[in-house]
């Protein structure tokens, strides 16, 4: 399944995963080595005027899928993502595990119980991606340095791994430049680079395109989702467009929406 | 778990790049950050370089000064051999030596050389070795006749270093005036201000001859006819005495006061000029904690302004995953810089300050003393400190940064 991951100079050597998501237990089960998300009954509730509820009965996301969370804004995408990307503490949860290798399993459920966020960090910067609707670059940073972040916060080599991704992008020749000196399209394509530069799992994308004109959405979107068949990476995306992303082989994953006639808050159930 | 640690070091280094990179980035604002600890620290250092600076200067002045630290007796006593020997081992005593009586320590000098002759009635002073007014101001007489001149004799003499003058000391026995001559040298002139009558610093040896002389009594050293001096010990009515430093000038007189002796000192004078200098060091204080709090709600309120700001770019680097402990220290390393740099600008102001002040002074200033001093200690404690202060500053940007929720601020527009 990783065998995709071609852009990888001979000797970048790795220590293996499994070292690395600390605590892990391994219960053997058939369908793990498959799946990169399973969670049940996973609830995130937001006080507010009206307050508003996110609920998640149950959600698999299998390894190098394609999932496309559609809908409306403030339907609970952008939740959602947060809390596949482990950075928004769930307030209940059934299970809640991702697993990032082979017989390698983070309970996320158990790390926020512990408020252990350092582990989901580091889990993060191993096996994600996170690409936002724009900006998320650092402006004093040239597009190398950029790219290249995640792999040097690893302390893994940078230059040729990140020349190869910006070549596959199309944006070798910006390498050197800030990215207040690029044009938005051009930004999201750095950003795609640094989600996908130091091999992660699974890469989660908020609205990616929905900043840019329909040719260059269309040209990027196109570029993601081949880079993320050709390396075998889990993409998923959150967009209010099922048009832009149907033909490129995502399941689709809605949000039904409805209102609490006694206290006027808004649920919000995943069907997937 | 050693693999752990690798990972949030090359967190930690990332971190720290990040930061100065930002730091460069935004190189006005820095800039500014940077001038801002500076004018609040130049004018400090100055406030302290001239605080040691003067201070150092007036008490080196004061504990250098040998009049300061003189203890002279009112009116005579009796000091035998035994009691100079006791007063020499006296920790507190720099210096002491015997005064014969004061009615006859004295001769008349006269220089033959000027055209007219001058002639000059001046007190005998003994001097020997260790004597600090002459160590400061002169030299000690090589011999027995050997002077020193305070300013005065020497002007009403009209005579130089080096130059002979005589001395002669009258007396009258039984109705019949005589007096001897003594060929003199003069070893040394003292400055006006260190001695203030007409006197001749001279050996023991010379003044208790012509005490003798005075008795009646002759001297084998220096060829003047007289009696025999009946055998035993002889005793003084005075002395010379100087303490070892200004601190010692109380206690000294403490002691002499215990042993009932009546001591003329200059501890009042010491004591105004060590309470000016408490008061003055409890203004400096004062005032630089005042100027300390400044700096500190300066700096801790520019970094916390700055970790606001940055908030969303700071919640990306946790979403990318960095630990809490490698981002915490983004605000801590501008924080550094900022304070690195900033003294390095207030020394700078400070060293070009310090040479203008002590050339505006320079000739009230005699080799050595300074108006606007600071050590190079000084300067690294100046910098030390600021560095402490800044990490405190930014402690609670710091906290803050921790704090921060990746998913509240990301998608800020």
């Amino acid at each position: 399944m990783n065998g995709g991951k071609t852009y990888v100079s001979p000797d970048d050597a790795r220590p293996p995963r499994t070292h690395k998501t600390g605590p892990v237990s391994s219960k053997p089960d058939a369908t793990e080595d498959r799946h990169i998300f399973r969670l049940k009954g996973v609830s995130k509730r937001w006080a507010g005027e009206h307050g508003f509820i996110l609920t998640v009965p149950t959600l698999t996301i299998g390894k190098a899928e394609k999932l496309a969370l559609v809908g409306f804004s403030g339907c609970g995408k952008s939740t959602l993502l947060d809390l596949l990307a482990m950075v928004l503490r769930p307030d209940d949860a059934g299970e809640f595990l991702f697993f990032s290798g082979i017989e390698n399993r983070l309970d996320v459920k158990a790390a926020w119980r512990r408020k252990d966020l350092d582990m989901l960090a580091n889990a993060r910067m191993l096996h994600m991606g996170y690409v936002l609707q724009t900006g998320g670059l650092f402006p004093f940073l040239p597009v190398r340095d950029n790219i290249g972040l995640s792999r040097q916060g690893l302390g893994l080599p940078a230059k040729d791994a990140v020349e190869a991704v910006a070549k596959k992008l199309n944006i070798e020749r910006h390498l050197d430049k800030l990215p207040g000196q690029l044009s938005v399209g051009e930004r999201q394509r750095v950003a795609i680079a640094r989600a996908m530069a130091h091999e992660p799992s699974v890469v989660i994308a908020d609205e990616p395109t929905a900043s840019l004109d329909p040719i260059n959405a269309d040209e990027i979107m196109a570029l993601f989702t081949g880079l993320a068949d050709e390396y075998g990476v889990t993409l998923i995306v959150a967009t209010h467009d099922w048009g832009r992303v149907a033909e490129r082989g995502f399941r689709r994953v809605e949000f039904s929406l409805e209102q609490d006639v006694t206290d006027g808050a808004v649920r919000a159930r995943v069907c997937g | 778990m050693r693999l752990g640690k690798m990972e949030n070091l090359h967190g930690f280094e990332t971190v720290v790049r990040l930061s100065l990179r930002d730091y460069f980035h935004e190189r006005l604002l820095s800039i500014c950050a940077v001038l801002g600890l500076a004018a609040v620290l130049a004018p400090l250092l100055v406030l302290f370089g001239v605080k040691s600076g003067i201070i150092n200067t007036m008490a080196d002045r004061l504990i250098e000064d040998p009049r300061n630290r003189e203890v002279s007796p009112v009116g005579s006593g009796r000091y035998g051999v035994d009691w100079f020997a006791a007063a020499t081992k006296l920790p507190e005593v720099a210096f002491v030596i015997p005064q014969t009586r004061s009615i006859a320590a004295n001769m008349v000098l006269f220089n033959q050389d000027a055209g007219e002759p001058r002639t000059v009635p001046v007190d005998l002073i003994p001097t020997g070795e260790g004597d600090p007014l002459l160590l400061k101001w002169g030299r000690i007489p090589a011999d027995d006749t050997s002077v020193v001149l305070s300013a005065s004799a020497a002007r009403k003499l009209n005579v130089t270093t080096e130059k002979e003058i005589s001395g002669r000391v009258g007396r009258s026995v039984g109705g019949i005036k005589e007096q001897v001559t003594v060929k003199l040298k003069v070893a040394a002139v003292l400055p006006i201000g260190a001695f203030p009558r007409e006197a001749a610093f001279v050996r023991l040896r010379l003044l208790e001859a012509t005490e003798d002389y005075r008795d009646g009594r002759g001297s084998e050293t220096f060829g003047w006819p007289g009696n025999e001096r009946p055998p035993g010990p002889r005793e003084y009515p005075s002395f010379r005495l100087y303490a070892r430093s200004i601190y010692d000038v109380g206690d000294l007189r403490d002691r002499f006061t215990d042993q009932g002796m009546e001591v003329y000192t200059k501890v009042e004078e010491i004591e105004i000029v060590r309470s000016l200098d408490r008061s003055f060091t409890l203004i400096f204080r004062l005032i630089s904690i005042v100027a300390v709090f400044g700096y500190f709600a300066s700096m801790a309120s520019n970094v916390l302004a700055n970790v606001n700001r940055k908030s969303r770019h700071l919640g990306i680097t946790r979403l990318i995953g960095f630990s809490t402990g490698s981002i915490i220290w983004f605000p801590v390393v501008q924080s550094i810089a900022t304070s690195i740099l900033g003294t390095l600008t207030a020394v700078c102001l400070y060293l070009i300050t310090e040479l203008m002040i002590n050339r505006l002074f320079s000739q009230y200033l005699s080799a050595g003393e300074y108006v606007c001093r600071l050590s190079a200690a000084h300067l690294l404690i100046a910098l030390g400190f600021t560095l402490v202060m800044s990490i405190l500053a930014s402690a609670y940007a710091a906290f803050r940064v921790a704090r921060i929720e990746p998913s509240e601020v990301i998608r800020d527009v």
